[in-house]
């Protein structure tokens, strides 16, 4: 068990650097010349072009005509040896310092989410499950797949014309207070809940299907032991699965309930930032992200062996 | 069964939300909006605050780094050397008066009642560095400078020297981003941290998460008494969130709200709306190498063929009007004997066929075996150009011109347009960047200018605008731009298609603001009030 860890902790530095690599490069990639969208962002305007002049200075400021490894070496070299991770092109900041001020929105933002979704979703994917094929089953998978269906900035503009607007239950803009917090999240969490209704429902029936579950009504345990002392236990693995993805997904930002509520995350300060190439900052970005996802990850298969004692790792 | 009841209970909540929700897409904006209004009329403001909902992130407070529209034309915390009338002639500001004592050298004058946020005087001293570190540091302004040095000549006046005649200086000193600020914006390392000028209103605060900028009244103003207490920019980037932010009363003013929520929120009582043109134009560019399009008849039945009033009314909602030349009428410097195309499709479909482009079966013209068809180019940041764009494909789809729109990023647009392989773009452009008109016509029109993507080349254009450059009398010099302006208006390089329009909304209570054409989206005049 103690080596898996440590073999999955080198990996999970190596995805990393990979990811980083590939983070640069594909930016490099991407149309559009870096010091030409870096002037259209900051000074130009979008529209106006640069001429060769501007063009030279921003060049030689940020080192933009070294070879690209040349620029990326630099980068690591950086980051590793004095754990600077460069400096926004737009903002002027520090990566660091950016991504600092923003990750906790982004993480209140998942946390709250991911939480209706759980507290919402698993039970109703039980009762779903227990009503199989009855009406109040139908209605939820009916239910669920509007959910899903339902673009979320769709749904973000229609419970603010709702609920801000119309009834003046919440403000349309803020970030800090608890009254901030309750649309972008209920717009979040209506897909991921679907979802978890969904897979809590499946799972469930399944488990519910297998023999011991009918060893246990013979043997005559009352219907909420069977239910969530038995079957939920070993029905959880696929829906643990399933958030863990979603709350990886959860905290790489979500982009467009974050620019509708102007919730300052770093869902749109990534994608802000590959449009406009500002490069460090998405390469911070994209890290950030990438050990986010990969934590939770782990932290998920180490979650397995608890749930199911059947589950362990070999050296 | 408790379980059960929870459980159902739950279920019945989702149920109720969710026919709800369905049933909300079925009411339009407007009539909820319309709903909203006994409510609207009862927030009123208590303190003299002005809270603004800005259309654009705040990404820095720094004029040398971009941030000079923001913390100048928005939060009035700076002002330039050279200020500008509603016709875009120049007026002085923090300079009193401007000569020529060379072609390379300008001398300024400077008023010598002028204060600092930070309670110092400014001097020549103070202007000089202020504008040798924008001139350094922002490309834009070092492109519209071309600085040799600038020399202090005593407290209240400073020579600015140039390495070439440079006739549009004072005009470039009025740019945003030239803002005069203090030393102390920079900390001791030498890095910028507030922007310390002497507007009317000085910084307060920003939000480092919320980018939210708020300011208050600066008592050592030159120029008067500001009107607000205190005024907050809160950026809310997208233009519905915009909308809803002003209609449920958390701000009292903005720009650009969706241009087809114009009409319904200006019926709402407790809100005025008010539509003005900018300096700003959407145009067609064309790159000339593309065979047919570098055929003047086939750009004539092109133009012909776009309705432009059409465009205005119904793309834009009124938020614009149709263009003849690239400035608006009001301009000092405008040709205005020059009036906008109307559509005439008879004309478009008789330069066609003339120029030998034959009907064929598809009901696309064709020449020689070249089909007259186009791709067309847009990006969505400005939410009028993708709709302009299927309506213009539309309309040219009537004289037989095949159009195929394709909506990308900005930076996208741009790398393949510098591979020459581009056919039409549709975008905006800003006609009065400075007030001065010789900046964008030898941008857009010389044979080596900068914005000039598809490579018109006029060398009779090109001499004409050059000597319009080099020549000192105000009036000879825009006799000379407005003989360019008829040149490009009849031979059509880029098709301008209409002047860009924008809304400015806000609480009925908001009272004193005035319009400035020259600001870049809108001006917070310092005169604005809070009516209790």
């Amino acid at each position: 068990m103690y080596m898996y860890i440590m073999k999955r902790l080198g990996f999970m530095i190596l995805a990393i650097f990979v990811v980083s690599a590939m983070a640069f490069f594909l930016m490099n990639m991407v149309p559009g010349s870096t010091p030409v969208m870096i002037l259209k962002y900051t000074v130009l305007g979008l529209e106006n072009s640069a001429t060769p002049n501007q063009i030279a200075q921003i060049s030689s400021r940020y080192n933009l005509n070294d070879p690209l490894y040349v620029q990326y070496i630099t980068w690591l070299k950086n980051a590793l040896l004095h754990g600077n991770i460069g400096t926004s092109y737009i903002y002027n900041e520090p990566v660091s310092y950016l991504i600092a001020l923003r990750l906790p929105a982004t993480i209140l933002l998942a946390v709250t989410s991911m939480s209706i979704a759980i507290l919402i979703g698993i039970p109703l994917g039980i009762y779903a499950a227990l009503k199989e094929n009855r009406i109040s089953d139908t209605i939820l998978r009916f239910v669920t797949l509007f959910g899903v269906s339902m673009p979320s900035f769709w749904v973000a503009l229609i419970l603010l014309l709702i609920f801000a607007v119309d009834l003046k239950l919440v403000p349309v803009v803020g970030y800090g207070q608890v009254d901030n917090i309750i649309l972008p999240s209920i717009t979040l969490a209506i897909p991921y809940m679907a979802i978890i209704i969904r897979v809590t429902r499946t799972s469930m029936l399944e488990t519910l299907g297998n023999e011991y579950i009918r060893f246990s009504i013979a043997k005559g345990l009352s219907k909420y032991r069977i239910i969530f002392v038995h079957a939920l236990k070993n029905a959880m693995l696929p829906i643990i699965t399933v958030l863990g993805f979603q709350t990886g997904n959860l905290l790489g930002g979500a982009m467009i309930v974050e620019t509708i509520f102007d919730w300052p995350g770093i869902g749109n300060l990534l994608v802000n930032s590959i449009d406009s190439h500002d490069i460090p900052v998405v390469q911070g970005c994209i890290l950030v992200i990438a050990i986010m996802f990969l934590t939770v990850n782990f932290i998920v298969d180490i979650l397995y062996t608890y749930i199911d004692p059947r589950i362990r790792y070999g050296g | 069964m408790q379980i059960i009841t929870k459980i159902l209970s739950i279920l019945a909540i989702v149920l109720v939300v969710g026919i709800v929700l369905a049933l909300s897409g079925c009411v339009t904006g407007s009539q909820v909006a319309g709903n909203t209004s006994s409510n609207s009329t009862v927030q009123s403001n208590e303190n003299d605050t002005l809270r603004v909902g800005e259309m654009w992130d705040i990404t820095t407070l720094d004029p040398a780094a971009g941030g000079g529209t923001t913390i100048g034309e928005k939060a009035d915390i700076t002002e330039t050397l050279v200020g500008a009338n509603p016709d875009f002639s120049l007026k002085p500001e923090l300079a009193t008066s401007w000569y020529q004592v060379d072609n390379l050298t300008w001398v300024f004058n400077l008023r010598n009642d002028v204060y600092f946020q930070d309670g110092t005087k400014m001097t020549a001293d103070d202007v000089k560095w202020s504008l040798d570190r924008v001139i350094s540091l922002d490309p834009v302004v070092t492109n519209l400078v071309n600085l040799d040095n600038i020399t202090v000549i005593n407290d209240t006046a400073i020579m600015i020297k140039t390495k070439s005649e440079n006739l549009m200086l004072p005009a470039v000193l009025n740019y945003p981003d030239t803002g005069i600020i203090a030393k102390s914006s920079l900390d001791a390392n030498g890095n910028f941290s507030k922007p310390v000028g002497t507007g009317a209103y000085k910084f307060e605060s920003f939000g480092q998460t919320t980018h939210v900028l708020t300011v208050v009244k600066n008592d050592l103003w030159w120029n008067g008494t500001p009107g607000l207490d205190t005024l907050v920019l809160t950026p809310i980037t997208d233009p519905n969130t915009r909308a809803m932010a002003i209609e449920s009363g958390e701000i009292d003013f903005t720009c650009d709200v969706p241009y087809n929520e114009v009409p319904g929120i200006a019926q709402m009582p407790g809100y005025t709306v008010e539509k003005y043109n900018k300096a700003r134009m959407y145009m067609l560019v064309l790159n000339l190498n593309e065979s047919s399009l570098g055929d003047l008849k086939v750009r004539q039945a092109i133009s012909d063929a776009i309705d432009r009033q059409a465009i205005a009314q119904n793309v834009l909602y009124g938020m614009g009007s149709p263009a003849a030349g690239p400035f608006m009428s009001t301009m000092a410097w405008t040709n205005t004997s020059l009036t906008p195309y109307t559509i005439n499709l008879t004309d478009a479909n008789a330069l066609l066929d003339e120029d030998g482009w034959v009907n064929g079966t598809d009901g696309i013209r064709e020449k020689n075996g070249q089909k007259l068809s186009f791709t067309l180019l847009t990006f969505p940041n400005r939410p009028g150009l993708p709709p302009m764009a299927e309506a213009i494909a539309a309309e040219l789809k009537d004289i037989g011109v095949s159009v195929q729109v394709q909506v990308e990023t900005s930076g996208a647009i741009s790398a393949q347009v510098s591979t020459g392989v581009w056919d039409m773009e549709l975008t905006t452009y800003a006609t009065a960047m400075v007030p001065d008109p010789g900046y964008i016509l030898k941008e857009l029109y010389t044979t080596n200018g900068t914005y000039n993507s598809g490579k018109y080349s006029n060398p009779q254009l090109d001499a004409l605008i050059a000597n319009a450059s080099d020549t000192k009398d105000l009036n000879e010099r825009y006799q000379l731009y407005e003989e360019a302006q008829s040149i490009v208006y009849e031979q059509q390089p880029i098709i301008l298609v209409d002047y860009y329009g924008s809304d400015i909304v806000m609480k009925n209570y908001v009272k004193g603001f005035v319009n400035d054409p020259t600001s870049h989206d809108y001006n917070i005049n310092p005169e604005i009030y809070i009516q209790n």
